[in-house]
């Protein structure tokens, strides 16, 4: 090999090196590393003032499982992430589909950055108004119970704060623009003329849709689902705030062994299987990201 | 018929776009309240937010939450967490953007990993490291936290600068005889700047609106904004001057994003 290539291709990769390693270095310690802790407690490796013991026990784990209502926590938790994802996808493909594809150009810049303004405004800040509008005479909830009690779906007028609904609805508006904007990005993607073909050929909009348009979308789709999926079901301000009793969530439980001083060790069991689960649905993500249902901001 | 379809997802959309701001446009609108109430007007009033600057606010509960301590706060961590991603950001986006190398796919993934993962996840990882290394909590410890999702969101911001650029610029430079930390100071950073700037701004607000990072790295007394309105929202306690402050709080996220929206034009 020619040495003079050989050399541009060594510095070349000194340089790159030099480059990297402060990110990454500073990623490694106080990013990916940090986890290996959390295994580490569950283990009972370390002791109550924080010293390393070299023992490993199952316990923690075991009294994890044994946990009252633990597995009721686990399997609420992923339903309700799991309605969120699906109501999310319900309420936002149409509009998504509209902005890209029925907006005039001028609008749609304006109308996306809409969508996008709640996502800059913290969760917290979110989830404190519409807590506002869900208290027992809050305006959503006359405006729910008004129309719930004329269709006659229901017979009395309903609590909406601190209850399961209460958090459903909060997780939903607070998601919501995640869905949108890949949804976005995926249908604006979107060949035209494909769905012009489609008409050309004889199918009506519903099955054009159907054969054309969900399949071709189906990354954004994805990429939306999961968007929202993966950070609800580590959510903690929402239950925490609207819901009650019956709306904990594996965060609150999370909260409440780390930070309401109970069970460091347990808490690290619960957490490595948290992770260890949000991190299989992560690289599924990952996955699909590469096939084009990026996000950008 | 399709006319109407047409109508119905536009009036839709609409609806849904109005649903998305009307819970922040009541608990604006009330800030200005004569009344303690969320559903009664009674006249226009500044009274909540003159309360919060004199130090009058909330006292009738605790004594020992200071506003003015919050706020000073949360700016300065929001500072020194944006200029420290910015500058580990553009080094990433910089990498990836101009070498190629084996594991960039891998590396590229990993470096999502960070925006994606339930923030209450990578938090309660980083406490144990903390306590494990004998960190001390307090405002540090919160701005690393915050440094580590900021970085890969700097990175995907910046990353885009990179790749609408024309790189014979850079070559021609070096053509002309500047070396290369020559041409990156004076032709790169110049042209990238806004995208820079761009996710400095993002990441300012990303740290100042933070809670979950916050609440498991500050250690006890060291208090942020949104850790604020947390212990008054997890009351129940609704009351006229926790709307004013999160107004305020409000308006300097919808500044920033202004801001950034105009960068990214």
């Amino acid at each position: 090999m020619n040495p003079i290539l050989e050399r541009i291709r060594r510095s070349n990769r000194l340089k790159l090196c030099a480059i990297l390693s402060p990110p990454l270095i500073f990623l490694i310690i106080f990013f990916f590393f940090p986890f290996t802790f959390v295994f580490i407690y569950s283990l009972g490796m370390v002791d109550y003032y924080g010293n390393f013991v070299f023992r490993i026990t199952l316990k923690y784990y075991s009294s994890f499982i044994q946990l009252k209502g633990i597995t009721t926590i686990f399997m609420r938790t992923i339903y309700i992430a799991t309605v969120t994802t699906v109501l999310c996808l319900i309420l936002g493909y149409p509009v998504a589909y509209t902005i890209a594809t029925k907006a005039s150009e001028r609008y749609k810049h304006t109308l996306m950055m809409l969508v996008i303004v709640p996502f800059w405004v913290s969760f917290l800040l979110r989830t404190y108004a519409i807590m506002l509008l869900l208290k027992p005479d809050g305006l959503l909830t006359n405006m729910i119970n008004t129309v719930l009690l004329k269709l006659g779906i229901i017979k009395e007028p309903m609590m909406l704060l601190y209850t399961m609904k209460g958090v459903l609805i909060g997780m939903v508006y607070d998601y919501l623009p995640f869905m949108i904007l890949p949804l976005y990005t995926s249908i604006e993607k979107l060949d035209k003329s494909l769905l012009e073909a489609s008409y050309t050929l004889g199918a009506n909009p519903i099955r054009t849709f159907i054969n054309v348009t969900l399949p071709l979308t189906l990354p954004g789709i994805i990429a939306g689902s999961l968007l929202v999926f993966v950070p609800a079901i580590g959510e903690f301000v929402i239950p925490a705030l609207l819901g009650g009793t019956e709306s904990y969530l594996i965060g609150n439980l999370i909260w409440t062994y780390f930070l309401s001083g109970r069970n460091w060790w347990i808490g690290s069991a619960i957490s490595t299987v948290f992770i260890l689960f949000v991190l299989a649905v992560t690289l599924i993500y990952i996955k699909f990201m590469a096939k084009g249902g990026g996000i950008e901001f | 018929m399709k006319r109407l379809a047409d109508k119905v997802l536009k009036t839709y959309t609409f609806f849904i776009i109005m649903i998305l701001y009307l819970p922040i446009a009541v608990l604006v609108v009330f800030s200005f309240n004569k009344v303690e109430s969320i559903h009664r007007w009674g006249g226009f009033t500044l009274e909540w937010y003159k309360r919060l600057f004199t130090g009058q606010a909330f006292v009738s509960h605790s004594a020992a939450l200071n506003v003015w301590e919050a706020f000073y706060n949360s700016i300065w961590v929001a500072l020194v967490t944006g200029v420290i991603s910015a500058i580990l950001g553009v080094l990433l986006a910089y990498g990836i953007s101009r070498f190629t190398f084996r594991g960039k796919d891998i590396l590229e993934g990993l470096l999502y990993i960070p925006i994606i993962i339930p923030e209450i996840a990578s938090s309660l990882s980083l406490l144990l490291f903390y306590i494990w290394i004998r960190f001390p909590l307090g405002g540090w410890s919160v701005v690393i936290g915050h440094t580590t999702f900021s970085i890969s969101y700097c990175m995907v911001v910046i990353r885009t600068r990179f790749a609408g650029f024309d790189k014979s610029l850079e070559e021609a430079a070096k053509t002309l005889g500047a070396d290369e930390i020559q041409t990156f100071l004076r032709i790169t950073l110049p042209i990238i700047f806004p995208g820079i700037l761009a996710a400095f701004l993002l990441t300012f607000t990303l740290s100042y609106d933070d809670f979950i990072k916050t609440a498991f790295t500050r250690g006890p007394g060291f208090l942020t904004l949104p850790i604020l309105i947390w212990t008054w929202a997890k009351r129940g306690l609704i009351s006229p001057e926790l709307n004013a402050l999160a107004t305020l709080s409000l308006s300097v996220s919808i500044t920033l994003t202004y801001l950034y929206a105009k960068l990214q034009k």
